[in-house]
């Protein structure tokens, strides 16, 4: 895809050609295994949605290492606004939700669409406005990153008590929404970690003299939230475990035996390898460790949502190889055209190039 | 390093002058504090005694509310222990500048509120005397303690915790100490000289106490967490309606960060004008952990949200009624009190004037550490009253011992404070003066970097 930059409107048909294409992909198969799409859809969410959050939390409290990524992390911006069109794609699969075949007041159909149409879009926006003040380092920035937050922790906490959690209705748990917008946010780090190699390495001639400092911090950030991430998972793990109620611990227990592999998995990558991995200096300051350790952190997530929504929502694995490596080509896309799709072009671009270059001083 | 001339070394005699006055002779108001507190303290010793020699009758305990205002306040301690450490090594790992004027007094309070919280399973016990059944020691009965059970998980968070923000608060203070012995003349300096363990400011010394202070920060972090979280635990594996709930662990580390930050604020304003300290502790810097206040606030509004809607959302009868009980039942000012100290009125750090304004933060932090207190209190009680089977439903009312016991620890813990204030330099002198250097370091990269250069810091 290299020399590939594509105009708003190119964008936009590009778009409108990948909805096509999952839509077909999604409906025109047999009605089995349409759990992969939610899967996608939801893993997709968190990274778009986290590696706006990342610029977010940096701009907010003021940290610098992002400056030279800010730009590739703000790339997901025009893809957000895709999320909705893609949430739409949802309506046909339904009554794979429980809940579908006897409504409440929270969970029926119109409002369950109604709420989350109009948290993607609102979210979608508010990634408009904070990037735009962001690239051109305006000072309302702030403000704009705290409203972006505000509805990017509303929104994940749906996609997890809405989208995933309602799957296995009357099955509650409280930490599901925080550890969604952590997860998140882990995965924007992730993205980040991946960047600092993939970047790097197509601008050698760009002042990158701050890029180690900047690399050191990340894996610094990405080792603490793989701690964060073991803490919240055992938390949520040992209060189910420990209680073994029937109608809390058969969620474990399912999963458990239906994909022990996978169980064993998704822990091992989004805490054991970061954990261990980065546990040296030296190993933190590594373009290709932490690209290594963030690559296995978004397999450990995506492995994640496949099992906590395959039980409920069987899934067709070639659906999911296929719908995520158009997705992963739709981000690429918008990575190689971030110069004209972003806001702020013209100065804001001048300021951006700067912000890479010499902001980190 | 900073070249050493002339204004250096003034500036550095004047931070060693101010914070080492406040080691000077105390006045009246600071001694009638002290008799004040210490009468407090007393009279919590004395009725824990009432409590040991007349039995836990005293208190308004019962069944089923066999656990109340004694284990609210145990959990209430812990919470207030944690931001010492959180503003130490936290902020310290996270290179927040601010840090130096807070971390020695949130220090100090993680400590002295470990001693209080851990005052409470004691006297919650009544039988003080069988304390050690709790410690695992060989016994020829071969009895152990139940290994399981989160009260046993409790007994070494705790001690951990308590071992290692001694060690990073001691560890802290040694090159001021050394400061002090330098400074104070007799019997005192010879003191200071001891406690400074032989300091002498070499760089062989810094080099060693750099990495010290940096592996003990990145021990303490993740041990704050868990301390918390095992308290939590205390509720969470349990299957009480309103206990057993998997936010719990975040919900109470965000909580105790949230009342020891307002305990934080609510200790140095004051200790600032008392200790003449505003140079040091300025506006800028409470603004600063105002917005940690805020941030934990946001957190604690977004528990309450998900803890209440999704009592609703999944259909269990127990969980449903519970939230009910607790937001509308016999508990329903209390709860309302919480609602409007811990959610509320913290949104008022949106604003940056009220941020800045040291009044409102004072008020503020006294009004989120009763919100908090308040909090405690409506879980452990509400969920105990009203369990499962309506047959065994009851309700709770603390009696005047506990009352006494609850305001005693308070005067236990400023008593502490109010020593410590006297007896240690309050501030990281030497962190001031450290700072100082490298923000004159950086302005005059700022200036190179103008004039061309590039550098990340």
């Amino acid at each position: 895809m290299s020399g590939v930059s594509l105009s708003r409107s190119g964008f936009l048909l590009v778009l409108a050609l990948a909805a096509a294409a999952l839509a077909l992909l999604e409906h025109g198969g047999p009605a089995a295994g349409r759990g992969a799409f939610l899967v996608t859809l939801v893993f997709w969410t968190s990274i778009a949605q986290g590696s706006v959050a990342v610029v977010a939390v940096t701009d907010l409290t003021g940290a610098r290492w992002s400056a030279p990524l800010r730009r590739e992390l703000l790339a997901a911006v025009p893809l957000l606004p895709f999320l909705p069109l893609l949430f739409l794609l949802l309506w046909p699969l339904s009554d794979l939700y429980p809940w579908a075949a006897a409504p409440t007041a929270w969970l029926n159909r119109p409002f369950f669409l109604a709420r989350n149409l109009a948290l993607l879009a609102a979210t979608a926006g508010a990634a408009q406005l904070f990037a735009r003040r962001s690239l051109r380092r305006d000072p309302a920035r702030v403000r704009f990153a705290i409203a972006y937050l505000l509805l990017y922790v509303t929104c994940q906490s749906l996609v997890a008590f809405d989208w995933v959690m309602s799957l296995s209705y009357p099955w509650v748990s409280t930490m599901f929404g925080a550890y969604f917008f952590v997860e998140a946010l882990y995965a924007g780090l992730a993205l980040a970690g991946m960047l600092f190699l993939l970047s790097g390495r197509r601008r050698p001639g760009e002042a990158t003299a701050a890029w180690p400092a900047a690399r050191r911090d990340a894996g610094l950030l990405l080792f603490g939230f793989s701690i964060l991430w073991g803490g919240l998972f055992f938390a949520q793990f040992l209060v189910i475990w420990y209680g073994n109620l029937p109608e809390e611990v058969r969620f474990i227990a399912v999963r458990l035996s239906a994909s022990p592999e996978l169980c064993a998995f998704f822990p091992a990558a989004c805490f054991a390898v970061p954990f261990l991995a980065l546990l040296s200096a030296r190993a933190k300051g590594s373009a290709a460790v932490l690209c290594a350790v963030s690559l296995s952190v978004l397999l450990g997530l995506l492995a994640e949502k496949l099992l906590f929504i395959h039980p409920a929502a069987p899934v067709r694995f070639g659906g999911l190889l296929a719908e995520n490596a158009l997705l992963l080509a739709l981000w690429l896309l918008a990575m190689r055209s971030r110069e004209r799709l972003l806001p702020g072009d013209g100065e804001g671009n001048a300021a951006g190039r700067e912000g890479r270059s010499g902001e980190g001083c | 390093m900073r070249p050493e001339t002339l204004d250096n070394i003034n500036a550095s005699a004047r931070v060693e002058e101010d914070v080492l006055a406040a080691l000077g002779r105390p006045g009246w108001r600071y001694l009638a504090g002290v008799g004040l507190c210490a009468l407090l303290a007393l009279m919590l010793f004395t009725l824990w005694g009432g409590l040991i020699f007349r039995g836990l009758g005293l208190s308004g305990k019962n069944h089923p509310v066999g656990w109340a205002m004694l284990i609210t306040n145990f959990v209430f301690w812990v919470g207030i222990a944690h931001s010492g450490t959180l503003i130490s090594a936290v902020l310290f790992l996270f290179r927040a500048r601010f840090r130096t004027s807070f971390n020695r007094s949130a220090e100090a309070m993680t400590i002295f509120a470990l001693m209080v919280a851990g005052l409470f399973p004691l006297i919650h016990l009544g039988r003080v005397w069988v304390f050690y059944y709790l410690l695992p020691y060989p016994s020829e009965r071969l009895i152990w303690p139940n290994f399981r059970s989160p009260l046993v998980w409790d007994v070494f968070a705790v001690t951990t915790y308590l071992i290692v923000s001694l060690v990073f608060f001691y560890v802290g203070m040694i090159p001021d100490l050394a400061v002090a012995r330098r400074r104070l003349p007799g019997v005192r300096g010879r003191i200071y000289g001891l406690l400074s363990l032989g300091w002498q400011g070499t760089l062989r010394q810094w080099r060693h106490y750099g990495r010290l202070y940096l592996f003990l920060a990145a021990f303490a972090t993740p041990l704050v967490a868990s301390v918390h979280s095992i308290v939590s635990w205390d509720f969470a594996v349990s299957i009480v309606p309103g206990w057993h709930t998997t936010i719990f662990a975040p919900y109470f580390v965000a909580g105790a960060i949230f009342s020891g930050t307002a305990m934080v604020i609510t200790l140095t304003i004051p200790m600032r004008r008392w200790l003449r300290l505003e140079p040091y502790i300025t506006v800028d810097h409470f603004e600063a952990i105002a917005k940690i206040l805020l941030f934990t606030s946001l957190i604690i509004t977004y528990t309450y949200l998900v803890e209440h809607g999704l009592s609703l959302y999944g259909g269990n009868p127990f969980e449903r009624d519970q939230y009910l009980y607790r937001a509308l039942g016999d508990y329903r000012p209390l709860f309302a009190v919480m609602v409007i100290c811990n959610s509320l009125l913290p949104l008022t750090m949106f604003i940056r004037r009220l941020r800045r304004s040291l009044a409102w933060l004072f008020i503020l932090g006294i009004l989120v550490n009763i919100g908090m207190w308040l909090e405690r209190f409506v879980i452990i009680t509400a969920s105990l009253a009203r369990d499962y089977d309506p047959y065994a439903w009851g309700s709770y009312n603390f009696s005047v011992v506990e009352f006494g016991i609850t305001i005693g620890s308070f005067g236990l813990f400023f008593l502490l404070f109010l020593l410590f204030a006297r007896l240690l330099p309050v501030l990281a002198v030497t962190e001031i003066k450290q700072g100082a250097e490298e923000r004159h370091e950086e302005a005059g990269m700022q200036g190179a970097s103008e004039r061309g250069s590039e550098a990340y810091p």
